[in-house]
């Protein structure tokens, strides 16, 4: 892919992930911070469909645009076709792995599985 | 041809002295980057206990809600909000808004029109917000 479209793409996810993570800071605001936080309640938001989608989008925004800009550091330090590669590969299975570990969580809460 | 060294590796890159505020705001925009991921990770993994029970929930919010917690999630919310408003001021500085027109770089070399004062008034304010934003959320979190 090339690297303007990979910009783009870092840059469109950014612009999506703060107009979701402002509405995910919202839900913690719309009661006392620590009563929002009590079991029952974040059962409730895990079990609550669109809020439960929300999540799940912010998960994929934020690790495609935090690997990507890790990958984007990683780079600026040092070049190597073997190195950028290595980079390239290890950030994408990082992401991966971030967003199947995430996704698990959002979908035995929202199930009720707990 | 002879290899050139990276001489100063890291700490050239680290280095917000030389180069004024806009290589601050560079340096400052990657390691509120990293901290932010480091603690995106963090949080993914502190939410996943709770498949594991309420017990296991409570437990880690235990960890949490303590003193050094809330200074960590203040600095989380610090960390936020300067990489948004920077990250809005680079979007829209490779987008060409607010750098000034391009142009042949004549005698006497004044300053490139893209280090103008629109933009460190960007910087200084993304700093001005994230201030005010950490000191709102201790407030919120200490429930001052």
């Amino acid at each position: 892919m090339r690297e303007s479209v990979v910009m783009k793409i870092h840059y469109g996810t950014a612009l999506g992930a703060v107009a979701l993570v402002a509405i995910h800071i919202l839900f913690r605001m719309t009661q006392n911070f620590a009563d929002s936080l009590e079991f029952e309640s974040v059962i409730a938001n895990y079990e609550f469909l669109p809020y439960a989608l929300l999540l799940e989008v912010i998960l994929v925004l934020i690790s495609i645009h935090g690997f990507n800009g890790l990958r984007v550091i990683l780079l600026e330090l040092r070049q190597g076709r073997t190195y950028e590669k290595a980079v390239t590969y290890g950030c994408i299975a990082a992401m991966a792995a971030v967003i199947i570990y995430g996704s698990r969580t959002i979908l035995i809460a929202g199930m009720g599985i707990v | 041809m002879e290899k050139q060294t990276n001489r100063e590796g890291i700490k050239g890159w680290l280095n917000p002295t030389r180069y004024g505020i806009e290589r601050f705001a560079y340096w400052l925009m990657r390691l509120t980057g990293l901290g932010l991921l480091a603690y995106f990770v963090a949080h993914i993994i502190e939410t996943s206990t709770i498949v594991d029970g309420k017990d296991a929930w409570d437990k880690m919010l235990e960890l949490t809600q303590t003193t050094e917690g809330h200074i960590i999630l203040a600095l989380v919310i610090g960390m936020s909000v300067f990489h948004t408003v920077n990250g809005i001021r680079v979007m829209l500085g490779q987008g060409g808004i607010g750098v000034g027109k391009p142009g042949r770089p004549d005698y006497p070399y004044n300053k490139p029109a893209s280090l103008n004062n629109k933009h460190k008034l960007c910087i200084y304010a993304s700093i001005g917000l994230a201030a005010l934003a950490m000191l709102y959320g201790l407030q919120v979190m200490f429930g001052v």
